[in-house]
């Protein structure tokens, strides 16, 4: 795709907001073959590793809590 | 460099659908261990985990598109036919509460004095609290059109004015429902009565939060020149998704607020 440079609603406005829209199209069009959901730098691969503990980890929970769930409970 | 010889986008290899599916175990596994077991940390962990999957997977649809170009107008086609058809599956799931409500009120049962308000259920006034919930929502929606023209021709300020009205708005209304769901004479637990206006209302309250999230999500975008004049999908997602709830209150309010009492 050729890349597609985007007009903003209006010029930047001085007061607060400096659109920075321009830096993070550099970023993420940079060719290294970094997918999306890590492009963006270490703070990606830290929640990418967070998120994929807490599925990993509660999906080999749950087995465990159905095991035990479906076992009789011995009385006496 | 290859390059496409298409306008689709082939997406780069993501973890977040299959992590998706696995909060999804977590939650529902979580619920019944909540209910049957009285243990919180199975939900828990699954609400997080659904919450940090869609923080990445929209953050990474945001990067696909503002920041790599990748959202040609096939692409953006595809994108309208799916939300189209995800807020015509939510009108098919409000539909159900509205049939089981019709089908308790057309013909009450000798249990609850084969009346409608049952015996001894004191129904809210629908010409209170109701009513001006009614008003906020309409207004919402007309600012929320004004949001979007002032995005069509690329007035900033008055874009992000609009916006910010419609969603202190809708604030507005879920403070207002709580304050109700907190004063109401009757619980969800009386009768049928209870439980249609609990749940149906609940329901639309639910969606009212999302929505309010979607919209300060397109917000933030905003303030941070994603939108362009002519490409701005995600905002009139948003919309569609503003004006299908208000509609849905509108149903809500002329049958179990007004025809209801």
């Amino acid at each position: 795709l050729r890349q597609i440079s985007r007009r903003t609603i209006s010029t930047a406005s001085r007061r607060q907001f400096e659109n920075r829209v321009p830096e993070k199209q550099k970023l993420f069009q940079e060719d290294n073959g970094i997918p999306v959901h890590l492009k963006g730098g270490l703070m990606d691969a830290l929640l990418y590793k967070v998120t994929m503990g807490l599925s990993v980890f509660g999906t080999a929970y749950v087995v465990y809590e159905l095991l035990v769930a479906s076992m009789p409970k011995k009385q006496k | 460099m290859a390059h496409q010889a298409h306008s689709y986008h082939m997406v780069d290899p993501s973890p977040w659908p299959i992590f998706g599916a696995a909060s999804a175990l977590l939650t529902t596994s979580g619920l019944a261990m909540w209910f049957h077991y009285n243990s919180t940390q199975l939900l828990i962990m699954g609400l997080t985990s659904m919450l940090l999957v869609m923080l990445q997977w929209w953050r990474d649809i945001v990067r696909e598109s503002t920041f790599q170009g990748h959202h040609t107008l096939t692409v953006q086609k595809g994108l309208r036919y799916g939300m189209i058809l995800f807020i015509t599956s939510e009108a098919f799931f409000f539909l159900g509460f509205f049939w089981a409500f019709f089908h308790s009120s057309l013909v009450p049962t000798p249990e609850l004095g084969g009346q409608w308000p049952p015996m001894g259920v004191k129904p809210l006034n629908p010409l209170e609290v109701p009513l001006l919930n009614t008003a906020i929502l309409l207004a919402s929606g007309v600012t929320v059109t004004w949001a979007h023209h002032s995005i069509t021709e690329g007035n900033r300020k008055q874009a992000i004015h609009a916006l910010t009205l419609t969603i202190l708005l809708g604030f507005y209304f879920t403070a207002l429902q709580a304050t109700e769901y907190y004063e109401a004479p009757f619980s969800i637990a009386d009768s049928v009565y209870g439980s249609t206006f609990f749940v149906a209302t609940g329901f639309h309250g639910l969606h009212v939060i999302i929505g309010s999230s979607f919209l300060s999500t397109c917000l933030l975008r905003l303030i941070k020149f994603h939108f362009t004049s002519n490409h701005h999908f995600g905002f009139e997602a948003a919309a569609w998704y503003w004006h299908f709830v208000d509609v849905i209150w509108l149903f809500l309010y002329m049958t179990i607020y007004w025809w209801g009492s």
